[in-house]
């Protein structure tokens, strides 16, 4: 059985009575990449920084390596690295200036040994030029320091928010090689994102956060195997098709409609058999399309 | 952290006290022309026809213009006391605050640090900034004031100490009611604003018998400068409450500084 690195424990948050999450409940395991998926204002920063400590939360709790992440603990915080969704640090410093100070911080705990060490791997695989002011640097640039900043002390647990934004397709590419080696060594990566492809291309298990609430957690290839397919069928009634097979029509135009279909093959045959069917395209839901049926027709009360 | 804010504040440090400096320059270049040939028993019979509760108000009643320490005892320090007044409520009610305006909390919130940790550091920074510009103010007087004429250096001393407890009191207030807040912006009318609003009250409670009450709502009557001339001593109440009050405000500011969303 994997060992819990992260529990978040019914979560519930609102900014008076603007709903930030509720009742969000969620573990990631160790050495895994967990991907945390959802659409604009769904919940997925106010997940983090309630992980974070930012922000107060309603009720709830957050179990970090099975002890409560209070604010103040920073034994469990140097364990913990984060990049938020915009970088922001302190203009007036240097590239390197900025390391230092980072460095001096952590110099008590025991990830200082290798830290220094660390910091020039990933300076030097993310071609980052340390002389340079933090105000002059692009945004690929500050994402960049910013990325070196949450890896640096080896934390175990890495909690990113849309960490890609700003990075070239090389960067990427680099960042995600570095992420699986996190795996590799064990640590855990909670990785915040609404680009869909980074999920399938990297995370092992994935969350769906819509409207403040966890409405489907599971590994990637299961989400991905789950029997949602794309039916397109050009029949004489397709309206009492659509009734009998009790779908909600994605398009319709003449004859010919498409609907999300949930049901087994075998079950959808057998009630299309009731009908004269002139054409029919059954199409495999790819990953993004599974999402997009769950941000769209999901409601909360259909999580599973 | 120290190291770092020290770096960070030492430029607002610097324009402050050094444009105190060269305000203070060139009154001691002028003053000695104004004051010369008899002029300043001119000032002195002048001052002679205003009202007793605005001498009062501005230490005239017990310290002459006719020399340049006379000038330092009334409105020199009138005009150090505001002036280290409102360096150090807006270093207080900024120095939390920048984090949250200019958005780099959520970076330090990361770190490996307590809040409390946080506030503390960024509180002594303030202390030695606060205390340094005082010492540099102070000794610059008492260097300025010894060339040119024979001060009483011990009330000079004990003068240039008391604008300590004003500031002390002002830069913890500035800092709890920055947990209010998540800009700074809000916060320098504010800032400014009460200590003038302080000061008003305390120009106003010499005015009269009716109005002497205003004196314990204004912190500058904390200085007690009158005290420091007319009896050549410290007005130990005001040094107790000036420290109670700036542990008070520093403790309250933990305490809301500990709960605060940090956004």
């Amino acid at each position: 059985m994997s060992e819990t690195i992260l529990e978040i424990k019914n979560l519930t948050k609102y900014y008076g009575k603007v709903k930030g999450v509720e009742n969000l409940s969620l573990t990631l395991n160790k050495g895994e990449i967990f991907g945390f998926i959802g659409p604009n204002g769904a919940g997925k920063s106010t997940t983090i920084r309630s992980i974070m400590n930012l922000i107060n939360k309603d009720s709830g709790s957050v179990m970090f390596r099975g002890k409560e992440l209070v604010r103040d603990d920073t034994e469990a915080k140097s364990r913990i690295g984060y990049l938020p969704s915009e970088v922001f640090l302190y203009d007036d410093l240097t590239v390197k200036g900025i390391f230092d100070h980072h460095e001096s911080f952590y110099r008590q705990y025991e990830c200082s040994a290798g830290i220094h060490a660390k910091r020039q791997e990933l300076v030097s695989r993310l071609k980052l030029d340390e002389t340079r002011k933090i105000e002059d640097l692009s945004l690929g640039n500050l994402k960049k320091v910013g990325i070196v900043l949450a890896l640096m002390h080896e934390p175990e647990l890495i909690i990113m928010d849309e960490p890609t934004s700003g990075l070239d397709p090389i960067m990427q590419n680099v960042f995600y090689e570095l992420l699986k080696e996190e795996r590799e060594k064990g640590n855990t990566v909670f990785y915040s994102t609404h680009i869909l492809s980074e999920v399938s291309k990297i995370c092992d298990r994935v969350g769906i956060i819509r409207s403040g609430e966890l409405i489907r957690a599971g590994q990637v290839d299961e989400i991905s195997d789950k029997q949602l397919t794309f039916v397109t069928v050009t029949a004489d009634d397709v309206d009492a098709l659509a009734a009998e097979l009790g779908v909600k029509v994605l398009s319709k135009e003449g004859d010919t409609v498409r609907f999300a279909n949930t049901v087994s093959d075998d079950e959808l045959i057998k009630k299309l058999a009731n009908f004269r069917i002139r054409k029919i395209l059954i199409e495999e839901a790819t990953l993004e399309e599974m999402f997009m049926h769950y941000y769209e027709e999901v409601t909360p009360d259909d999580k599973t | 952290m120290i190291r770092r804010e020290l770096k960070v504040n030492l430029r607002g440090f610097v324009i402050w006290t050094g444009t105190m400096l060269v305000l203070l320059l060139l009154i001691y270049l002028v003053y000695p022309s104004i004051v010369s040939d008899g002029k300043g028993n001119k000032v002195n019979e002048m001052l002679e026809a205003f009202p007793p509760e605005l001498l009062k108000a501005f230490n005239m009643d017990i310290a002459g213009l006719d020399t340049a320490f006379g000038w330092l005892k009334s409105e020199g320090f009138v005009f150090l006391y505001l002036i280290i007044g409102i360096y150090s409520c807006l270093l207080g009610s900024n120095i939390l605050l920048k984090e949250e305006s200019e958005k780099t909390i959520e970076y330090l919130a990361a770190l490996p640090i307590t809040r409390r940790r946080v506030l503390l550091d960024k509180t002594v920074v303030s202390m030695i900034y606060i205390l340094s510009m005082i010492v540099i103010l102070g000794a610059f007087n008492m260097l300025a004031l010894n060339i040119s004429e024979t001060p009483d250096n011990r009330q000079l001393l004990l003068l240039s100490i008391t604008p300590v407890f004003p500031a002390i009191v002002l830069f913890a207030f500035g800092l709890f009611i920055s947990t209010f807040s998540h800009k700074t912006k809000k916060m320098l009318g504010i800032s400014i604003g009460m200590v003038f609003a302080a000061y008003i009250l305390s120009v106003i409670s010499e005015m009269g018998e009716k109005v002497e009450g205003f004196k314990y709502l204004s912190v500058f009557t904390l200085a007690d400068s009158r005290r420091v001339i007319t009896k050549a001593e410290l007005n130990p109440i005001c040094a107790v409450i000036s420290l109670v009050l700036f542990v008070v405000f520093i403790v309250l500011a933990l305490v809301r500084y500990q709960r605060k969303e940090l956004v």
